[in-house]
């Protein structure tokens, strides 16, 4: 019973109507591996607008959705935007390989397990890539957005003209 | 007498012919990157006979372990796959065989289905042995006609006995799985 109320709840907090799922939240914060040897915590980022992505070297799609990020992140990282990504590899080898080949400069981290890691399962991640735009609040207020539906959300929350 | 010779062969052809399955490795292809959906996975688990399902990046496969004694059902796979949006580019299967001897285009009962093999004649399978499904929807279009050409029996168009088998008191909407080894 207890379960099924917990597995419910998670499921509404992402993707769901209920109340708007927030960073802070035990069922979503996770900890991963950051590519400097560090770690990151997703609870941390408090405070600042940034996409969480989820992705994986071997997934074509996001290594396309990376050049497109690149440009965004140059463009608003002066004004407060920030990327978390969250790479679903097998091989931390591959992982470091592909942030290096697609000049990834934002913070990059590493969940093992690939789609059965701790973050992905939080976050019910069924398909890469998946990114969520996140306030300063913490709050999710965008899934899955498109090019220029993500430019002009990320510019509104950063309260850009 | 004559009864329990044919009582007696009988029993020992159904014990020489012993095959047990006991994974698969499956390929998944559809018009977005495959891997890149955790859909096809989730589909494999949810089949009852299935044990486990594991990832493979590199060679972009799914291995899927089943449990033990069970009577895997290698249509249901296909299915979970088209089901999931995608479809198969490749299944082999794995199993224990025990002097299983092999003729071209032949018919043979193994673990409860019918298997015809498209190739390999004569020859004795024995201890783990990959066979490859080379029925329609299995494998690609192209690979697919290039085996269906290989022979001349009809049941490879339909995967069924068809009219072509019905002489080896198969009825003609029994499955025939087409394999190469």
């Amino acid at each position: 019973m207890i379960l099924s109320f917990v597995f419910a709840f998670s499921a509404f907090a992402v993707k769901g109507q209920g109340p708007i799922p927030n960073i802070t939240d035990n069922r979503l914060d996770f900890t991963v591996a950051g590519i400097k040897g560090d770690s990151i915590q997703l609870s941390s980022l408090k405070g600042k607008v940034f996409l969480l992505d989820f992705w994986a070297s071997w997934c074509g799609p996001c290594r396309y959705s990376n050049k497109q990020l690149v440009k965004f992140y140059s463009k608003y990282k002066d004004k407060g935007f920030e990327i978390l990504s969250v790479s679903l590899d097998d091989e931390k080898s591959a992982w470091k390989k592909a942030v290096a080949k697609d000049k990834i400069t934002w913070m990059q981290g590493f969940d093992k397990g690939g789609w059965d890691s701790f973050a992905a399962m939080k976050w019910q991640v069924d398909a890469l890539p998946s990114s969520f735009l996140i306030n300063k609040n913490g709050d999710v207020v965008g899934i899955n957005l498109e090019k220029d539906d993500l430019e002009k959300k990320i510019k509104e929350l950063l309260e850009l003209k | 007498m004559k009864k329990i010779i044919v009582v007696v062969v009988m029993t020992f052809v159904t014990i020489a012919l012993q095959a047990q399955f006991s994974k698969a490795t499956l390929q998944a292809s559809g018009l977005t990157c495959s891997m890149c959906s955790k859909a096809v996975k989730v589909a494999l688990e949810k089949i009852p006979f299935v044990q486990e399902v594991k990832v493979n990046i590199k060679s972009q496969e799914y291995t899927i372990i089943f449990k033990q004694n069970n009577n895997a059902d290698f249509d249901a796979l296909k299915k979970a796959v088209e089901d999931a949006g995608f479809s198969v580019a490749s299944l082999k299967v794995t199993g224990n065989f025990s002097d299983v001897s092999v003729q071209k285009d032949k018919h043979l009962q193994l673990d409860g289905k019918n298997f015809h093999f498209i190739n390999g004649n004569d020859k004795v399978l024995n201890g783990e042995q990959t066979l490859t499904i080379v029925d329609k929807d299995f494998l690609s279009a192209k690979d697919f006609k290039k085996y269906s050409a290989a022979t001349k029996m009809e049941c490879i168009k339909t995967g069924k006995a068809g009219n072509c088998c019905v002489k080896d008191g198969m009825h003609s909407e029994e499955r025939i799985y087409h394999v190469i080894i």
